[in-house]
């Protein structure tokens, strides 16, 4: 699998200091300007391959209960521990964990793409990650889908445009011109200097100032390191200036110890960056742990407890993170703006293992969700029947993922989806 | 006798290690340029049993199913603690050379098996090139890599036979002369001869890192394979024969070497004569890597001025360098008292280089591929931990005062420069000498003052100028 990795970064990295720097304005004015017409997309990537048949349970399926004899709802078990129903209609139903997202479907805020997938699919994390961040099906190689994006509409916009919530920049964001810069924590995201020694701190940022500004040969490492240098310190000032201006009403919920709501904790980052920068429009995420190869359900002590076990505590999370993000979207008068997608890698095995998991599958379900959205169920439930499942078991996809992005590009974003895909796809009808 | 002076035994140490105070660049600098490549090249003379009590006292890797003594964080501090504590720094480095090249990860493969992949590495690193690359074929991380454990009679899968020439050994196209190397259905045929594979626990053994590899007869695809026009009852042994001794793969393998270890090549014919030089080299010497490498080291392009800090610093190379050229500490504790030892990996990580997890099959692209303004960023705030914590009593890393007393000097000028010479040695351009010097000499009202050596001054603004210099755009250069 060759790949151009950071390609984009030899090709870019000299324009960094072109779109840097931001407006000082957006210091005053930042509250004017969140009532624009932002068009906000917020991607969270399951990452692991999640369970799409006990996320979006097909309750009714009797192939679903026989090839999963234990790890499968019955429409009674799906209700959320308030004893809500999860059930959706007279099909499907969702994870008992996911109330919170239950009762935005039930608001008309969340579409549910079914059976989303791609041809010859690859059941290796890393190649069918590739696939769906670089929306290239012959081997994931080249530049990140959300990178042609960001070179098409973002270059020339502000360093935080786009921004990374965590630590490497996944795939989807390799471009050739735009550098999304990465931030795992807004306390690192800023230039150190000794705690100790405070009162000397003016005195470091103006001797790095003036020893990172002097000229080099253009063209040369020293050139670039040196402005990257000035604009990643001046980049921090703006992010710690807008960060703390940051207030809610909504409390982001801590999650289970001792991992924690992590997606949670990144949502929140993503509402403090939106929320005080003006063009931060285009936030990822990545959530892991979806690998649930075994004990997707119950513990070694509970083995039987369908509400407990790794995939239930995700979805919870999962759940529950993208409430409070909805909420406090909403609370700062941005519910119209913001939409959110939700992918994975793979869902599934149709058929449990003998460790009460489920190994790699193909297709799956995506959640797009927001006020902008035309909430309901998309696509088909791919066929669980042994004549319907392929050769090895796995559900046949009806949509094709570069259609949900497609529909994303050109009816959210207002970009040119056969421009960064390369083909065109039919409109998968859930923005009307 | 070609010179050899201290900035060229620096150079060398860079290169070769992950640099070092000006005490052992000095005891390099005596014993000439060939003295000094074939001391660093034949590591296994030098002593380094500081190292190994060290990592007797830190880890304890008995049993891979214990998670709390062994996990993927155990398996990063303890490379770290080589990195920045063996005397054999070559050896580190040469693994860390084939660990990009032969890229395996994490993100698929247990740190049981990337750890072991790690020893093999590092135990044939300068073997002849056939022997490594059989190794790296038998390798259980590679096997699972790679698919090589799906890959038997009746189902081959691809996975290794493509890599091992596209990346491993020559390229989809020759490097000088562009012509394509192998054909779709030489990937398929080499993909049968490598059918079969296995790997398990050495039967008897208690040892869970004690493997063996052995081929599953009835899995392996014994028949006559057409490989590079050639039909024969091709082995598995046959085809790394067969790849290791094409011009191509010569010509590949030292590109990468020298991308690595010297400068970027370009296509002009001079590199393309440089490349043929060295692939003559591996040829004459019996792909001997550890032939090769001495070629290259002695070479005058790797002492020109184009090679001289003609790199950016890996993220591995820029902490641990830090640490070994400042002659700082680094304390990397034990599983139940690790402080904050974890420090040196994570760092590394956040600035692109999370050791046994290269992105891809691909491994890491190098220099300006680490810069972005989020990696600046952590190259910057990497420095200050490092000069700025004072926790000397727990794990992890920082330096003394005491240390840096040694290099400082009596006029602030003379501080700023020995602080240069010691980070690199760096030369700067324009004013930056001034504007250090003047930093030196400004207290916190911004007002000037007298340059005074004192435990107080050491502690505060010697601590700025060395965090300075490491901000510097030329520190980040290799």
């Amino acid at each position: 699998m060759p790949t151009t990795r950071r390609q984009f970064i030899k090709r870019g990295a000299g324009m960094v200091s072109l779109s840097l720097v931001m407006p000082k304005i957006w210091l005053s004015s930042a509250r004017a300007q969140t009532l624009a017409n932002r068009k906000i997309l917020v991607v969270i990537q399951l990452s692991g391959g999640n369970d799409g048949l006990n996320t979006f349970v097909p309750y009714t399926d009797s192939n679903y209960f026989s090839l999963r004899p234990d790890l499968s709802f019955r429409d009674t078990e799906l209700k959320d521990d308030q004893g809500r129903t999860t059930l959706l209609d007279d099909r499907f139903g969702l994870h008992p964990s996911m109330g919170e997202i239950k009762a935005l479907y039930d608001a008309g805020n969340v579409a549910i793409v079914n059976g989303v997938g791609y041809p010859s699919p690859n059941l290796s994390h890393f190649l069918s990650k590739d696939i769906w961040s670089t929306a290239n099906l012959n081997g994931g190689a080249g530049n990140g889908w959300l990178g042609k994006y960001a070179d098409q509409s973002l270059f020339g916009k502000s360093d935080l445009s786009a921004v990374n919530i965590g630590g490497a920049l996944p795939k989807a964001f390799f471009a050739d011109k735009v550098v999304v810069p990465s931030i795992s924590s807004f306390a690192n995201y800023t230039f150190q200097t000794d705690p100790r020694n405070q009162g000397d701190r003016i005195n470091q940022l103006n001797a790095f100032n003036a020893t990172n500004h002097r000229t080099f040969p253009e063209g040369s490492f020293l050139s670039t390191l040196a402005s990257t240098g000035v604009d990643a310190l001046a980049g921090a000032q703006e992010v710690t200036a807008a960060v703390a201006r940051y207030t809610s009403t909504v409390t982001y919920p801590a999650g289970t110890p001792p991992r924690g709501n992590q997606l949670a904790t990144a949502l929140k980052m993503a509402a403090q960056l939106i929320t005080t920068i003006p063009d931060a429009d285009l936030l990822y995420v990545e959530f892991g742990g979806f690998d649930t190869h075994s004990l997707q359900i119950g513990s070694t002590q509970d083995p039987d407890n369908k509400l407990i076990g790794d995939h239930a505590v995700l979805l919870n999370d999962f759940s529950e993170a993208v409430k409070a993000f909805y909420d406090d979207m909403a609370a700062h008068g941005l519910a119209e703006n913001v939409v959110i997608m939700e992918w994975s890698e793979f869902g599934r095995r149709p058929q449990q293992n003998a460790s009460f998991g489920l190994d790699h599958g193909t297709s799956s379900q995506m959640f797009i969700i927001g006020n902008p959205v035309h909430g309901g169920v998309y696509g088909q439930q791919p066929s669980l029947s042994p004549t319907g499942l392929d050769g090895a078991g796995n559900m046949v996809f009806n949509v094709d993922f570069r259609a949900v992005y497609a529909t994303i590009l050109d009816k959210w974003l207002g970009a040119d989806s056969q421009a960064v895909l390369g083909s065109r796809f039919e409109d998968v009808g859930f923005f009307g | 006798m070609a010179t050899f002076d201290f900035n060229q035994a620096a150079h060398l140490l860079r290169r070769m290690g992950f640099a070092g105070p000006p005490e052992e660049i000095d005891a390099l600098v005596t014993r000439g340029r060939e003295g000094a490549v074939d001391h660093l090249l034949n590591y296994n003379q030098i002593d380094n049993k500081p190292l190994d009590d060290l990592l007797a006292a830190s880890f304890d890797f008995t049993d891979p199913r214990d998670n709390e003594k062994f996990n993927q964080a155990e398996i990063r501090r303890w490379w770290l603690t080589r990195m920045v504590h063996s005397r054999r720094q070559f050896e580190e480095k040469m693994t860390l050379f084939w660990h990009n090249h032969f890229a395996t990860s994490l993100s698929k493969v247990e740190e049981r098996l990337m750890y072991v992949q790690n020893l093999t590495l590092r135990a044939h690193a300068l073997d002849k090139f056939d022997t490594l690359l059989l190794n790296v074929s038998r390798d259980p991380a590679m096997l699972i890599w790679l698919d090589g454990i799906t890959n038997v009679l009746g189902s081959p899968n691809e996975n290794w036979a493509r890599e091992l020439q596209e990346l491993f050994t020559m390229g989809i196209n020759d490097v000088v002369t562009g012509q394509p190397n192998y054909t779709e259905n030489d990937v398929k045929e080499i993909a049968r001869a490598f059918t079969g594979g296995r790997f398990r626990q050495v039967r008897g053994s208690e040892d869970r890192f004690n493997l063996e590899f052995l081929i599953v007869p009835g899995q392996h695809d014994n028949a006559a394979k057409t490989i590079y026009g050639q039909t024969a009852l091709f082995s598995w042994e046959d085809v790394i024969t067969l790849v290791s001794a094409k011009r191509a793969t010569a010509r590949f393998l030292v590109k990468e070497i020298f991308e690595f270890f010297v400068y970027p090549l370009t296509s002009s014919s001079a590199d393309k004569a440089t490349i043929n030089k060295f692939a003559d080299v591996y040829e004459s010497r019996d792909h001997s890597i550890k032939d090769l490498m001495r070629a290259i080291f002695v070479s005058d392009e790797f002492f020109s001025s184009r090679a001289v800090f003609g790199l950016i610093k890996q993220p591995a190379e820029l902490v641990v360098g830090a640490i070994r050229m400042l002659g700082g500490q680094y304390a990397p504790g034990t599983f139940e008292r690790r402080g904050s030892s974890n420090v040196l990996y994570q760092s590394a990580r956040v600035m692109g280089q999370d050791m046994f997890n290269p992105p891809d099959v691909n491994g890491w692209d190098l220099n300006l591929a680490w810069i972005n303004t989020a990696t600046m960023l952590d190259r910057f705030n990497f420095s200050n931990n490092l000069l700025n914590n004072r926790r000397t009593d727990l794990p992890g890393m920082f330096v003394t005062n005491e240390q840096l007393g040694k290099y400082t000097k009596g006029t602030a000028k003379k501080t700023v420069k020995k602080f240069l010479s010691v980070l690199g040695p760096l030369g700067v351009t324009g004013n930056a000498v001034a504007t250090l010097k003047d930093y030196l000499l400004k207290d916190n009202q911004g007002n000037k003052i007298e340059f005074a050596v004192t435990d107080q001054l050491i502690d505060s603004k010697i601590r700025g100028l060395a965090h300075q210099i490491m901000c510097l755009p030329e520190f980040q250069l290799n």
